[in-house]
């Protein structure tokens, strides 16, 4: 007679097993990375993108592979989401991209972690960078060295939905256009369409283009030079929150819902549902290709209409292409950088699917096969870095971002969500804004 | 020395004497001991080696691993510096989202583990039963829970709770007119739940079978005695019951701590609005992938496992009083 097992110690065991398994595994998911590197001899190219941007791509490197065939280029790309999730996992492991396609935002990071390379050594000789102005140059430039080359120039607009606008009687606004004047218009929006738009999407948590030009009104950059503080003041955000929160009153801009909604989702943007005809989220015209049917057109972010306001608007670089250190392949991947920079067909492949181009030479070899919108997007930004150029008030353009920065994006924009829902005043936010960014900032 | 020899001494004199079996037994019991000692040879364990490999390669490892990045901050790219307890530190008294994280995830896992539970039996009641084409029912309740965790489901949820989703045009029949349920702070979460308690199949099947074997003699004997359907489910299934329960409330509370991907999908990966979908699990993942912050992802880790063991240990020791095992 063998040991008779109870009902009692057969489902306390199971359960006990099936609990240890299910526990064990919030852990081990987690830990541990996978060993494998890089083994084979090919350059491995990562982007991310449209699939416009994705066809652009693989066209122009089928190009320089027939001039260079001994260079075996793998291709790997996919939509901005989980992107520099992967690449982080990959360089963890070993087998991080030879080259890639990298945030102008993130560019301080990895270089100062020793993850990119700089490509100095290369400049002039394999790396052609004739045309690159110094200002654009800097967008991929860490402490004095260059770590990644400039795709093209990329400028702060608002996105406008100008059949919008015509449908219902209204005149565009002027270029040259303050915070007031942007007001003034989407109230007329949302009482001219009988309070079933709104004139702008809510910019009270927006960082790129808007709050942060608007700090550069005031004199105060974003992050302090070293990037260790903020730059801009309590008095500052407490303005612009204020100011958003009029907008909302006066239904000029839509309420939280519709701002939560349209968070990482484009589909949801105001402009692209018809509920807003201005928004500041740059990606609904983006690389390459409206995801609305709307004429667009493009506008300054405003100016400030106070006394001594300054030029708050600046030029950056696009996105960038760097080489990763540990690649074996660096030479290989800068002969591909520089490919992009100055080939002609390259040029003509990529259009604006990478931002506007960043030579003259190059806007002159896009510009004729250029659809309508393209070309109002190159004539604004060339609009707006000429008058940059001239400015003599405007601070210098942003340094590369310090790390930690997308988490204040991220806070900026909820803090803003969680007035805007009413879950917190704009006091009470404030002193936790300013307490978490430390926070963030020291880590 | 002697007294080895003395047992031999009796041992021989006794055989020449009948044998009782109670004798026999024990011969056989200290000749199996015996045989275990030497080990019966390396072979079972070549057999369980893959298997092994497995437990130490894929879950001791990583876990000890992770243990000691706990206290150190690591971000992927750069070798891990030691930094004591300060994550730990860090997340109790110096990170909201943290605590925004732990409300949420207790939200999710006390309102939708009993709610599922309750679905589960209801449903797995009316399976119980003689119906033609029964099989295809139950394959029918069974399937939301072999779609559920994926992220195409998530995506529709997004769809039909969304602003103009199917749930609203569904209230709109009523006169009524909903919000969007996704990207309030109000409602997001049970969004979540919803999705959670739609897939109530795991459970179901297992309560299903405990059903199937509850004997029936009891029943009919409490019909005779004039039992109505109420009382013998309170009476007699329920507490009949109860081991399988207490095996579906231990695995579906430590599901629900560790539930991730509806939470990703649904908020676009961001845990809003205002973090109040912000399930642990998501706020792990990111610390460590997006943040970078591998060190204090893995403190985090622990003490969600620390957390769920806690609460299984609870479950275990409170089982006691309320779990009858038919012995």
């Amino acid at each position: 007679m063998g040991h008779q097992i109870s009902r009692r110690t057969l489902f306390r065991t199971a359960s006990g097993m099936a609990a240890a398994a299910a526990i064990g595994g919030s852990l081990s998911a987690c830990a541990g990375g996978t060993g494998a590197g890089t083994t084979s001899d090919k350059l491995t190219m990562t982007w991310w993108g449209s699939d416009d941007r994705h066809n652009a791509y693989k066209k122009a490197l089928g190009t320089f592979q027939k001039s260079n065939s001994k260079i075996k280029i793998e291709e790997r790309y996919s939509g901005y989401d989980g992107y520099f999730d992967k690449f982080n996992t990959q360089v963890a492991g070993g087998s991080a991209p030879d080259l890639l396609q990298m945030d102008t935002a993130l560019v301080a990071q990895y270089a100062r972690k020793g993850v990119i390379a700089p490509l100095d050594e290369y400049v002039g000789k394999s790396l052609d960078l004739t045309g690159f102005s110094k200002t654009l140059l800097a967008a991929g430039t860490v402490d004095g060295k260059l770590y990644g080359v400039p795709s093209g120039i990329g400028v702060n607009v608002l996105t406008a939905n100008i059949s919008g606008i015509k449908k219902l009687g209204l005149d565009e606004p002027d270029r040259e256009w303050t915070w007031a004047d942007l007001k003034a218009f989407a109230v007329k929006v949302n009482k001219a369409s009988g309070g079933k738009m709104f004139g702008v999407d809510d910019g009270g948590g927006g960082t790129l283009q808007a709050f942060e030009v608007f700090a550069r009104e005031k004199g105060q950059p974003f992050f302090s030079t070293d990037g260790t503080k903020l730059g801009f003041t309590s008095d500052t955000l407490q303005e612009w929150w204020e100011y958003w929160a009029e907008m909302r009153k006066d239904k000029a801009s839509p309420g939280a819902a519709i701002t939560s909604a349209a968070h990482n989702d484009l589909t949801k943007n105001g402009v692209v549902i018809g509920k807003t005809l201005l928004t500041f989220d740059s990606g609904v015209y983006g690389a390459g290709g409206a995801i609305t049917d709307a004429t667009l057109d493009f506008l300054p972010t405003p100016q400030g209409q106070w006394s001594g306001a300054r030029e708050g608007n600046f030029v950056n670089g696009g996105v960038l292409l760097s080489a990763t250190k540990a690649s074996k392949h660096i030479a290989d991947s800068v002969k591909i950088m520089s490919f992009f920079a100055q080939d002609k067909t390259a040029i003509k492949d990529m259009q604006l699917l990478r931002g506007i181009p960043p030579t003259e030479k190059a806007r002159s070899i896009v510009s004729p096969d250029l659809s309508d919108t393209d070309k109002k997007s190159m004539d604004v930004a060339d609009y707006i870095s000429k008058r940059v150029g001239k400015a003599t008030d405007a601070l210098p353009a942003p340094a590369a971002p310090p790390k930690g920065a997308d988490q204040i994006w991220d806070l900026l924009f909820q803090s803003n969500l969680a007035i805007a829902f009413g879950k917190k005043t704009i006091k009470a936010q404030l002193g936790q804004f300013f307490d978490q960014a430390q926070s963030i900032l020291s880590q | 020395m002697s007294m080895t020899t003395t047992e031999t001494d009796e041992v021989v004199k006794e055989s020449t004497a009948p044998r009782t079996p109670s004798d026999q037994r024990e011969r056989e019991r200290l000749r199996r001991r015996a045989a275990r000692r030497r080990g019966g040879g390396w072979w079972p364990y070549l057999f369980l080696a893959p298997w092994f490999v497995g437990l130490f390669g894929l879950t001791i490892y990583p876990m000890l691993d992770s243990l000691y990045l706990s206290f150190t901050d690591f971000d992927l790219l750069s070798p891990a510096k030691w930094v004591g307890a300060d994550n730990y530190r860090r997340m109790f008294t110096d990170d909201p989202n943290f605590w925004d994280s732990v409300h949420a995830t207790l939200v999710y896992v006390v309102v939708s583990v009993p709610l599922k539970l309750a679905l589960a039996l209801a449903v797995a009641m009316l399976l119980n039963r003689p119906l033609r084409g029964i099989g295809i029912y139950r394959a029918a309740f069974y399937l939301p829970s072999l779609l559920g965790g994926a992220v195409a489901i998530a995506i529709m949820w997004r769809q039909i709770f969304g602003g103009d989703g199917l749930f609203n045009d569904f209230l709109g029949w009523f006169g009524i007119k909903g919000q969007d349920w996704i990207s309030s702070p109000d409602t997001s979460i049970y969004t979540l739940v919803l999705l959670a308690v739609w897939q109530f199949g795991t459970p179901m099947v297992i309560f299903l079978a405990g059903l199937k074997q509850l004997p029936k003699d009891v029943y009919e004997a409490a019909a005779i005695d004039g039992a109505g359907a109420m009382t013998r489910f309170s009476r007699i299934t329920l507490p009949l019951l109860t081991p399988i329960v207490f095996f579906n409330v231990v695995l579906q509370i430590i599901d629900a701590f560790k539930s991730f991907t509806p939470a990703y999908v649904i908020s676009n990966g961001t845990g809003g609005p205002l973090n109040s979908t912000m399930l642990y699990s998501l706020y792990l993942y990111k610390k460590g992938f997006t943040d970078l912050q591998m060190g204090y992802a893995s403190a985090l880790a622990w003490v969600l496992f620390l957390v769920i063991a806690g609460f299984t240990a609870v479950n275990f020791i409170a089982g006691r009083y309320w779990v009858h095992y038919d012995d």
